[in-house]
């Protein structure tokens, strides 16, 4: 029985670890203060942790510098002084690993990062970045813990709504070289939907059955939508999870880069060159500038905020520049570059799809947040209520970006004119009173109060997976040379597929050579939410996406063995931690598990 | 050599140095015992009463360019190019300042009112200086607090390591 249960946000630029002890008694989610170095020779406690990874090299700091309470000699660093250390020598920095998780073009398994570092630094794949980041955490927390072991909790994780089955695969894959013994996986949007239920134990006067609950989470790296329904059943309130949306690769951190770009021109026309160090400095400037330009009380506020670069090397003050940053300046880049006010039928601009591809994050095409948001209303319409889009009746906003109140109240004037246009009421906030101290821990939060839900200790969202899935048949005709026979999808996992249930899938036989890897290709949707599973799809259009090719391989077994073709079955599951796997299952009982096959996706 | 030669060098050397001379040692078919290693002490290091003030002012190079600042010929400068800097510095070095020390006033009053003290003893000279019209006796009833003056309740320096204290600031060297 676990002492504590731990929720870990493993974010793009920031995690985070918040605990709850588990007891009968109403008791409050606490964020772990984790020990990190800060700078070289010096552990210091930050609630969060830079996801950020150093290479030292050999000599690079002076012996014992990197010591930690618990490893008096790491090969990396992570945290603060890796963020720091990275700005002056970013051919040794690691960061963003979590983007290349689900990033379709690149093998996540395969020493990437950093991306740049030249020939001669030891380069690291994302899933051990991500691992070492983890690691970390589990460290402290023994360090910080020492009568309750980590190995001994019940840990749970987030991962953006939109990661496929894969991405979550490599995250899963990533906390078990961690020594993470099971951990269990959670959506981040519902994790901050989780925490604020916990913020406000009066949350059942707040929502009524029919509710629409839609939930953007920006986050450092990635914005996540959600829909939560609420229903009511034997008189209890019931939550379901409806719709997320499509993995968005832009978040907080581009937002206020953008800025920090902008103010960078403006100092090179002046005729300065910053260099990496005094343009990290305004990026921090920026970003502060920009919650105070954008405050939701603007009236006492200055119209503009200094901005200063001092000067580098010992003539600090001979070298100092000074530039300024207005509100209408921000308010232009970021108001009208990434929230700009559309109407219900925008679309974002397509992605790029160039014949090779650079190895590289596919970064949004489109940086208009609310062009995303009004293409998810509508590719959720339906099964959410309304014709054309879905109709929130309630928002619930988390991200470190939205500390400027001048963002979140774009986003309410946004969709109220959707709905107002569609005769529907204005949407309500969701909010808490101490709600901009917890932008940055929601997440974690959250995760660790879902992880008492499960315990019966509270509310649970009902969802299961995100998406339906299928496996690419190829259609019996005559084989035309040169044209690839057109392909069909079997639907193999419903949408919606809840934890620990199971489909056998009869409908379709496949034969599989024992000593030889069979590979299936497989896609996914997240708008086919009404096909059943064992249903054939005659043409593969353009809602559903493929993702890495799934292979099993069946073992040739002892000399006495004949057999060479086995036919067998499919079947899907998903486990209780959130897992979704798939099985090829012969006539006799034997089974194989399907894997995801990531280097397969890499060549693709 | 002769067996007498050898003898009388041995007996001398024996006699004065407490040792067998190394070349009839061997003659005798006798080697060197290995030293016994000798446990070298654990090296403690030590820790200068200057080092925690090298410290502090590392820290506040390092994390808020105070050296830097204090160090440079400022005379020359115009007003604006000043304050603009040293908002900049300000900030920063008050953000390092409030991390590694505790400071709370000696005092805890408004400055210009009267401050009551306690007439019967003279003030503890560590914690109040009587400025202006002191009687002899040194002990009053009070007086106007022009200084709330200082104090550090608590220290937060992170353990000293093996790097050289004296250097503040290493030099720094771009590589194009």
């Amino acid at each position: 029985m676990p002492e504590y249960i731990v929720g870990i946000d493993l974010g793009t630029t920031n995690s985070a670890l918040a605990y709850v002890p588990v007891s009968d008694e109403p008791t409050s989610v606490t964020v772990l203060p984790v020990p990190q170095l800060v700078s070289a020779g010096e552990v210091g406690e930050l609630d969060l942790l830079p996801s950020s990874l150093y290479v030292p090299g050999p000599g690079e700091f002076v012996e014992g510098a990197l010591a930690l309470p618990w490893n008096q000699n790491p090969k990396y660093v992570a945290g603060q002084l890796a963020r720091s250390r990275g700005v002056e020598n970013a051919n040794r920095l690691v960061a963003s690993a979590k983007s290349w998780l689900s990033n379709q073009n690149a093998d996540a398994t395969q020493p990437l990062l950093p991306l740049s570092a030249p020939e001669g630094i030891e380069k690291v794949s994302p899933v051990e970045a991500s691992r070492q980041y983890l690691e970390h955490l589990r460290a402290a927390w023994n360090y910080t813990h020492s009568g309750a072991k980590f190995d001994e909790q019940s840990v749970l994780i987030t991962v953006p709504a939109s990661f496929d089955a894969a991405a979550r695969e490599l995250t899963q894959r990533a906390a078990k070289l961690a020594g993470y013994p099971d951990p269990i996986i959670l959506e981040e949007p519902q994790a901050a939907f989780y925490a604020w239920i916990e913020r406000n134990p009066n949350w059942r006067e707040q929502v009524d059955p029919g509710d629409l609950i839609l939930v953007v989470d920006i986050g450092g790296g990635t914005t996540d939508f959600t829909l939560i329904a609420v229903s009511e059943k034997d008189g209890e309130l019931q939550l379901e999870r409806v719709a997320v949306g499509q993995h968005i690769l832009l978040g907080g951190d581009n937002m206020d880069l953008a800025v920090a770009r902008f103010a960078e021109q403006q100092f090179l026309q002046r005729g300065t060159k910053l260099d990496a160090m005094q343009f990290h400095s305004l990026w921090q400037q920026c970003r502060a500038a920009k919650e105070v330009l954008l405050a939701s009380d603007e009236s006492g506020a200055a119209a503009e905020q200094p901005l200063t670069i001092l000067g580098r090397g010992t003539g600090l003050v001979g070298g100092t520049i000074r530039g300024k940053i207005s509100r209408d300046e921000v308010r232009s880049l970021l108001l009208d570059g990434f929230f700009p006010v559309v109407g219900a039928d925008a679309a974002p601009a397509r992605q790029r799809r160039a014949a090779l591809m650079e190895v590289g994050l596919n970064y949004a095409a489109d940086p208009a947040v609310t062009k995303h948001l009004a293409q998810f209303l509508r590719q959720s319409a339906g099964n959410a209520g309304g014709e054309d889009f879905a109709r929130p009746t309630h928002l619930l906003l988390n991200g470190g970006v939205l500390q400027a109140g001048a963002i979140e109240h774009r986003i309410f004037e946004v969709l109220n004119s959707w709905l107002q246009q569609a005769g529907a009421n204005a949407i309500t906030e969701l909010r808490t009173e101490t709600k901009s101290a917890d932008l940055m821990h929601a997440v974690a939060r959250g995760a660790a109060y879902y992880g008492l839900a499960r315990t019966g200790k509270g509310v649970r969202i009902r969802g299961g997976v995100p998406r339906s899935y299928y496996v690419g048949v190829e259609s019996a005709m005559p084989a035309v040379p040169g044209i690839a026979a057109p392909m069909k999808a079997f639907a193999v996992v419903p949408f919606g597929l809840e934890e620990g249930s199971r489909v056998e899938l009869p409908q379709r036989r496949f034969a599989l050579v024992v000593g030889e890897p069979a590979e299936f290709r497989f896609f996914s949707s997240l708008t086919r939410k009404d096909d059943a599973p064992g249903s054939l799809l005659e043409d593969v259009g353009e809602d559903l996406e493929e993702l890495a090719p799934i292979e099993v391989f069946l073992p040739p077994q002892g000399d006495g063995q004949q057999e060479e073709i086995v036919p067998v079955t499919l079947e899907s599951n998903v486990t209780e931690t959130g897992m979704l796997e798939l099985w090829c299952v012969a006539s006799d009982g034997r089974r194989w598990k399907l894997e995801f096959n990531v280097r397969e996706r890499a060549a693709a | 050599m002769s067996r007498i030669g050898s003898a009388f060098r041995s007996f001398f050397s024996i006699l004065f140095s407490g040792i067998l001379p190394e070349d009839i040692a061997l003659e005798f078919g006798y080697t060197k015992a290995q030293a016994a290693p000798v446990a070298r002490p654990v090296e403690i290091p030590k820790i200068k009463v200057s080092d925690g003030a090298l410290q502090m002012l590392q820290v506040l190079q390092r994390d808020s360019r105070l050296i830097d600042f204090l160090m440079e010929d400022i005379a020359s400068y115009a007003d604006d190019q000043i304050g603009a800097a040293v908002r900049s510095l300000h900030s920063d070095c008050r953000a390092t300042l409030s991390r590694h020390v505790t400071l709370a006033p000696v005092i805890d009053g408004v400055e210009g009112t009267f401050h009551k003290l306690d007439r019967t003893n003279t003030p503890d000279p560590n914690r109040i200086k009587l400025i202006g019209n002191v009687p002899a006796s040194g002990k009053t009833d009070g007086g106007t607090l022009r200084h709330r003056g200082w104090q550090v309740t608590s220290v937060n320096l992170p353990a000293l390591g093996k790097q050289d204290p004296a250097v503040l600031a290493p030099a720094e060297i771009e590589v194009s």
